[in-house]
Formats: C-alpha cells, sequence, structure tokens
C-alpha cells in the first residue's frame, strides 16, 4: 500500500445530466417530494465518483430520511417564524408610527431587518447541520465519517466574525475563515481518527493581495472621480470610470483567488489522527476558467434553446392570430411551449451541474494529496449517528448549496 | 454441479479501515459467494447471493460495490457496514446474472407508517399553530396595543385596502359627495349617539361595485358603492354599518390582523416564499373577507341589532339585507357572490334571528334617514 495517496474524479458529464434532467422530472410531476430523492441520487453518484487509492467514496443518505427531516424542520420553523411575525407585527403596530414621517420609515426598516435577523442564525444552523449530516453519510473503505454536534457555538461564532469582518471593513476576514473552519474541522471524524485544523488565521492574508489590490484601485478610481467630477475634467473623470471597472472585476477575482487560496492552506494544514496530512493544489485559474468557459457555453445554448421555444411560441400565436381565436391547436400548441419551457429550465439546472459544478469538484479532487497514508489501516469504525432532521433545515432554507 | 469461478476482489469489514484483497469464489449450487483471505477471522466468509446488493447510482461502470442485506434496521442505510469492490468484468457480468435482487431497494418495515404518521404529525402541528396558537396569542396582544396606535394603523391597513382594490393611494377611492357624506354622518350619529364607544368611529365609502364591508384596526369602517347600491333602504345599510362597529368595538379586527399576520408567516414558508413577497398580499384578502369566528359574528350581529334599537330604527333593515344575500347566493354561481359576506353563517338564519327581534320591536322606529338623504346618500360617490 502506498504511502500517499491521490485523489481521483471518475465523473462523467452525461451520466450526471441524464441523472439531473430525469430526477428534476420527477421531482416536478411530483410537487417537489422526490427532490429528497433526487438530491440522494445525485449525491451518490458525485461520492462515488470521488476515489483514494482507488476505493470510491459512498454517500448512504436516504431520500425518506430527508423528507422526514424536511417536516420536523417545517413544524419548527412554522412555529418560530409564525410566533415571530405576530410578535414582530404587535411590536411594530404599538411601537412605532404608522405614516410617512421619518422615524417611521426608518422604524420600519428596522422591522424588516429584524425579521431577516430571525431567519439569519436558523440559515447558519442549517449550514452546519447540513455539513455534519453530509459528514455522517459519507464512507470511505467502510468507514464513516461524522461531525459532533456544535450548531449553536457554530451560529454564535459565525455572528461574531461576521460582525469583526463587517466593522473591520473586510480586514479580519481570514480571521473569521480559519477559525470557522477550525470549528468544524476540530469537531470532524473519520471512523475514529479525529481531524484537526492547524495553521494559523494570519497564514491566509497572502490570499486577501488580490482583495486588497481590487480594493486599492476602487479608492484611487472613486477619488479620481470626486476630484475630477466637480470641474468636469473629462480625462480624471474617464480615468476614474475605466479603474473602477477594472477595480470591479479585479476585487471579483481576487475572492476567487482568496477562497481558492484558503482552501488550499486550510486543506494542508489538517491532520487526521496526529499522523495523516493533506495537501491540496487547486488553481485559481482552472476553477476560474471552468466557471467563465461553463458559464459561456450554458449562457449560449441557453439563448438558441430559448430562442427555438420562442419561435414555436411565435408560430403558435401567429396561427391562432389569423383565425382571430385561439382554437384547440393553440391551446395544444401553447401547452407543449410551456411544457418546452419548463424543460429549458431543467437543462439548464443540469448544465450548470455538469459543465461548472463537477469540473470544480473534480479538478478539488484531483488536486488533493494524502500523506502518511499507511496509518488510515489502523483506524477503526465509528458509531452511526442518527439525524432526525436530517438536512430538513437547510432545505426548507434554502441554504443547500449546488449539491 | 456446482460451477466455480474465482476472481480477486476488494473487501473492507466496515469495521476497521484494513483492506483485504480476498479470493472470490461463486458457487452457482449452494448459490453463495465465498470471500477467502487469511486475516479473516474463520478464513472465509459466505455471502448469500440472495441478500446481496450493489449500491445505486454508482459512478464508475468498471466496478460494482456489494453489500449485504442486514437483519435489521441498526442503520439509516439498512445494510451492513461490510463492502466488497468487484472490478473484474465477467465477475460482474455473472453476479449481475445470478444475483435475484442485487438492485432492490429494501424498505424497513413500518416505514409506510411512519411515513404517513410524521406527514399527519407535521399537518397536524402547523393546523394547531394557525387555529389555536397563533389565534390565541393575537386575542392576548391585541388588548396591550395602545388605541391612538391602533388607529394609525387602521389608517395604513384602508390605505393598503385601497390600492388593494385598484386605487392610486391612500383615499383615492373615498367618496366625496358633501350631500352623501352629510347622510352618512346623519346615520352615525343617530346609530351611536346612545351608546358608549371606545373608538372615535372613521366612517368612509369606497367607489368600488363590490357588495362589501369591511372594518379596519382602531374605529375604521368601510363601506363599498355596491352594497349601497344593493340596499332599498337607509335602515339596511345601517344594519351592516352596525355589525362593522360590533366588530371594530369588540377589537376582533385587531386581533384578525395579529394572526393573519402570524399565518402569513407559517404559511409562506410552507409555500416556501419566506421573504414575504406573498404575504402582503395574503393579509390584505384576509382582512376583506374577514374570516372571523361564528362567535364574533353572532356577536356583532347582537350589537347591531342593539344599536338599531336604542336609535329607533327598524331591525327588519337587516332581516331585508340578509334576505339578499341568502339570495344573492342561492342564485349566483359564484361570478359577483360578494365575498366578505359569503364567508359569514347562515344568511337566512341570520335573517331569521333579525326579523323576530324587529317584530319586538314595536311601532316606535322610524327610518334612519329621510327619503331625501337617502337619496343623496346612495350619490355619495357622484361629484
Amino acid at each position: 500500500m502506498s504511502a500517499q495517496i491521490q485523489g481521483r474524479y471518475f465523473g462523467k458529464g452525461a451520466p450526471l445530466f441524464k441523472l439531473y434532467f430525469i430526477t428534476a422530472i420527477f421531482t416536478v410531476l411530483t410537487l417537489g417530494i422526490y427532490r429528497f430523492w433526487a438530491k440522494t441520487r445525485i449525491r451518490k453518484y458525485i461520492w462515488s465518483s470521488v476515489t483514494g487509492d482507488d476505493d470510491s467514496f459512498e454517500y448512504t443518505g436516504t431520500g425518506l430520511e430527508k423528507f422526514l427531516g424536511f417536516l420536523v424542520a417545517i413544524v419548527v420553523l412554522a412555529i418560530y417564524l409564525g410566533i415571530f411575525q405576530l410578535l414582530l407585527t404587535f411590536i411594530g403596530f404599538s411601537i412605532i408610527p404608522q405614516d410617512n414621517s421619518p422615524q417611521a420609515i426608518a422604524g420600519q426598516a428596522v422591522a424588516i431587518n429584524l425579521s431577516i435577523l430571525a431567519v439569519l442564525p436558523l440559515m447558519l444552523f442549517a449550514q452546519y447541520r447540513a455539513r455534519r449530516y453530509k459528514m455522517a453519510r459519507s464512507r470511505w473503505r467502510g468507514l464513516r465519517f461524522g461531525m459532533e454536534n456544535g450548531a449553536w457555538g457554530y451560529v454564535a461564532r459565525a455572528f461574531g466574525y461576521g460582525f469583526l469582518t463587517i466593522i473591520t471593513l473586510g480586514i479580519l476576514a481570514p480571521l473569521g475563515t480559519y477559525r470557522l473552519e477550525k470549528y468544524m474541522a476540530d469537531r470532524s471524524w473519520y471512523g475514529d481518527g479525529k481531524f484537526e485544523q492547524t495553521g494559523r488565521w494570519q497564514g491566509l492574508y497572502r490570499g486577501m493581495k488580490h482583495v486588497f489590490i481590487g480594493l486599492g484601485i476602487l479608492i484611487v478610481s472613486g477619488i479620481l472621480f470626486a476630484v475630477g467630477a466637480p470641474g468636469e475634467q473629462a480625462g480624471l473623470m474617464i480615468l476614474g470610470g475605466v479603474g473602477f471597472f477594472v477595480g470591479y472585476f479585479w476585487f471579483i477575482i481576487g475572492m476567487v483567488y482568496y477562497r481558492v487560496y484558503a482552501f488550499n492552506y486550510l486543506t494542508g494544514h489538517k491532520v487526521l489522527d496526529g499522523q495523516v496530512t493533506f495537501a491540496a493544489a487547486l488553481e485559481t485559474s482552472t476553477v476560474l476558467a471552468k466557471v467563465i468557459v461553463g458559464g459561456i457555453v450554458i449562457a449560449v445554448l441557453m439563448g438558441v434553446i430559448f430562442g427555438v421555444i420562442a419561435g414555436i411560441g411565435a408560430a403558435v400565436f401567429a396561427g391562432a392570430g389569423a383565425t382571430g381565436q385561439i382554437g384547440a391547436g393553440g391551446i395544444v400548441g401553447g401547452l407543449v411551449v410551456l411544457i418546452l419551457y419548463a424543460l429549458a429550465f431543467l437543462v439548464a439546472g443540469g448544465l450548470s451541474l455538469v459543465m461548472i459544478t463537477q469540473p470544480i469538484i473534480e479538478h478539488a479532487v484531483n488536486n488533493i494529496t494524502v500523506n502518511n497514508a499507511d496509518h488510515l489501516n489502523a483506524i477503526q469504525q465509528r458509531s452511526a449517528d442518527s439525524f432526525a432532521d436530517a438536512d430538513g433545515f437547510a432545505d426548507a432554507l434554502d441554504v443547500g448549496g449546488a449539491i | 454441479m456446482a460451477h466455480h469461478t474465482l476472481t480477486r476482489a476488494r473487501f473492507f469489514d466496515g469495521e476497521q479501515g484494513l483492506r483485504l484483497d480476498v479470493d472470490l469464489q461463486v458457487d452457482t449450487a449452494a448459490e453463495t459467494l465465498r470471500l477467502t483471505h487469511p486475516d479473516l477471522p474463520t478464513g472465509s466468509h459466505i455471502w448469500p447471493l440472495w441478500a446481496s446488493r450493489a449500491r445505486s447510482d454508482h459512478a464508475r461502470e468498471d466496478q460494482m460495490i456489494l453489500t449485504l442485506k442486514a437483519d435489521a434496521s441498526l442503520d439509516s442505510s439498512l445494510i451492513m457496514t461490510a463492502r466488497l469492490t468487484v472490478d473484474e468484468p465477467e465477475m460482474m457480468s455473472i453476479l449481475t446474472r445470478l444475483c435475484p435482487d442485487l438492485t432492490k431497494k429494501d424498505v424497513a418495515r413500518g416505514t409506510y407508517r411512519k411515513v404517513l404518521t410524521w406527514t399527519g404529525g407535521a399537518v397536524a402541528a402547523l393546523a394547531l399553530m394557525i387555529f389555536v396558537i397563533l389565534p390565541r396569542m393575537a386575542d392576548t396582544l391585541a388588548g396591550y396595543i395602545p388605541i391612538e396606535r391602533e388607529v394609525a394603523w387602521g389608517r395604513t391597513v384602508v390605505g393598503g385596502m385601497e390600492r388593494f382594490l385598484g386605487g392610486t393611494g391612500a383615499g383615492s377611492l373615498v367618496c366625496r359627495n358633501e350631500e352623501g357624506v352629510k347622510a352618512l354622518t346623519a346615520m352615525t350619529d343617530r346609530l351611536t349617539e346612545r351608546a358608549d364607544l371606545q373608538y372615535d368611529l372613521s366612517i368612509a365609502v369606497f367607489d368600488h361595485p363590490m357588495i362589501n364591508a369591511f372594518a379596519a384596526p382602531g374605529g375604521h369602517v368601510v363601506l363599498m358603492r355596491g352594497l349601497i347600491e344593493k340596499a332599498d333602504s337607509p335602515d339596511e345599510v345601517a344594519a351592516v354599518l352596525g355589525h362593522e362597529i360590533g366588530h371594530v368595538e369588540s377589537r376582533d379586527v385587531t386581533r384578525n390582523a395579529l394572526r393573519s399576520a402570524g399565518s402569513a408567516g407559517v404559511l409562506s414558508l410552507v409555500l416556501g416564499d419566506f421573504a414575504g413577497g406573498g404575504a402582503a398580499v395574503l393579509i390584505a384578502e384576509w382582512t376583506l373577507n374577514a374570516s372571523y369566528t361564528r362567535e364574533a359574528e353572532a356577536a356583532a350581529d347582537v350589537f347591531a341589532l342593539e344599536m338599531l334599537d336604542a336609535s329607533g330604527t327598524d331591525a327588519g333593515g337587516m332581516a331585508d339585507f340578509f334576505d339578499k344575500i341568502a339570495e344573492l347566493q342561492a342564485s349566483d354561481s359564484g361570478r359577483a357572490m360578494p365575498q366578505f359576506l359569503a364567508t359569514h353563517p347562515d344568511s337566512h338564519a341570520r335573517a331569521h334571528a333579525a326579523r323576530n327581534f324587529a317584530a319586538a320591536q314595536g311601532y316606535g322606529t322610524t327610518p334612519i334617514l329621510s327619503a331625501r338623504e337617502w337619496e343623496a346618500f346612495r350619490n355619495i360617490c357622484k361629484d
């Protein structure tokens, strides 16, 4: 057995697209109920595509437990949100004036933000629970992964670090990124082997460089524009405008660079059971290329597909218009156009999964190395983790992410 | 004669991460798979072919992951933790041919009952929330809202309703014919003269063809033009007005609005729209269709009858009006069905109750408006 394991990804576009498309149609036909099974099957496909030392990962979650978890989550959330909305309305109407005065408008703004703040902790809670659920339902070499309970601790920390990031205008973002990942990684297990996040949060600052450059360009352009605008100095204003454009894209690409850098750094500083180490060498350029190329191909394809559907629609309605009324043929034609339109949306979802999400996962898996892998043989099974809510909260609050 | 096929396969026992490269042998006579390796506890494992399952939706077509059906449901996946990876093409095709239930989805006993129980439980919990908990909370909290806030709130509700009914903004639908407004004031004054009301009433007529009327928090009552046109005497309108004032005085509207806000929170989540876009529309419709409880409706009727009596107005007007509504409900196929009144309890019964009350009133009553005032009132929406 090799002491070093290189990740390999075996998933292909066509079978995954087919799986997505068929399960999406079932989901539509069952008014959304099948989505729990659809999600399960897609995860099974993707998990089983990931191999280390030619042993595939496995996803053992079930659609049924997701459906039941959704029921649990919807009841909890409905009770919480129902009572919260009622109290908010009560407070709103007993305290906030109901007219167009500035205080009233400010008060109403606070009330609206309060209801967002009421959902935010639940969304963070759902995020942690969803990751824990995915871990508990993942296996490699027959051994379960797992994650300890700690969702509320995560919520509190995410709030704290989020607040710090905002008041320092993003300067302390690496602290939040590092500490939150450490919080989750230090609670993660493979069999009876515990993960540990090592490294330092300051280590992420090198990854922020393009974000800072982008911000710098934005600020300088803003100053140039502000200086040029009063005297209508066209040169300065154009320079500021172009700079703004450049700075904006630099900033966006800088964010992608930061995420990739942070992923590499945090993976490279994880240790399993005190002995097994990891290395990740993802490339920002590859990730960006997949997003941009995938995005362009999808946009063009969808443009053509929607164009064809619009053409069919126009033909149907032109035929109807000629006779002055929509006959049976017109109604059938309209229905066909509607169905084509709905199918086109499903195609778009499937394309984004196989042209963007899967290639990025493939790139990540193929660039992860496990060192000192012999120690993995000594790891023992862990007990099953039952979940009443599965990832129902994430589903109800729509914080699942791509897969 | 048993047929034996021999190949290599990778085995994980589900207890430790160590990989064993086992010898795999199919015994067609015994219908079993034999896994052999010196490190296995007894040197070999026997897997019945009927209990062998292949993991579904496996991405790689060049391999097959086999598991064994478990006896009991100890795990969500209903299967043993041991895994066998076969990647020899001939063996894969043999297994596909010989294992009868390779792709079977094992469902634990009692699963269907569990799904039904949980679904029922969820529906019951949501119903309890909407029909019991939120109304109770609303009833309690309604009493704590200061009256001046309630009045201001009512103003926004009325303004919102005008937009909902197609007006351009607050006040855009209000009828302002001078003589008509005077008649309305005369009617209100006579009706409320002897009543001790906690709210200062603010009564308006909307220029809208709907046969409807509604009350908003804090003493706001709105009558629609359609209702006035449908009425044959001012006493009929006075009866409806009295009924709405009854709702105002018992704070039914305030409670209802609080409850609607809560229910909208619940429903928007269940229907998957918790940003609240649809919730506003929902609240507007609820106010319009004001589905108060049967008790609240009966109490408002009694309140109206007492008001009519105290002001010396013939309660027969109420009976006449309910008869009209009953007729509309019976004849109409829903096209112009008065929405708000349709949700009210049996109109015949209410007409009957009002008629009984009127019979006991004797002859001391006079119409609430003079013929001239009534004429002016009917033209309240004309400039």
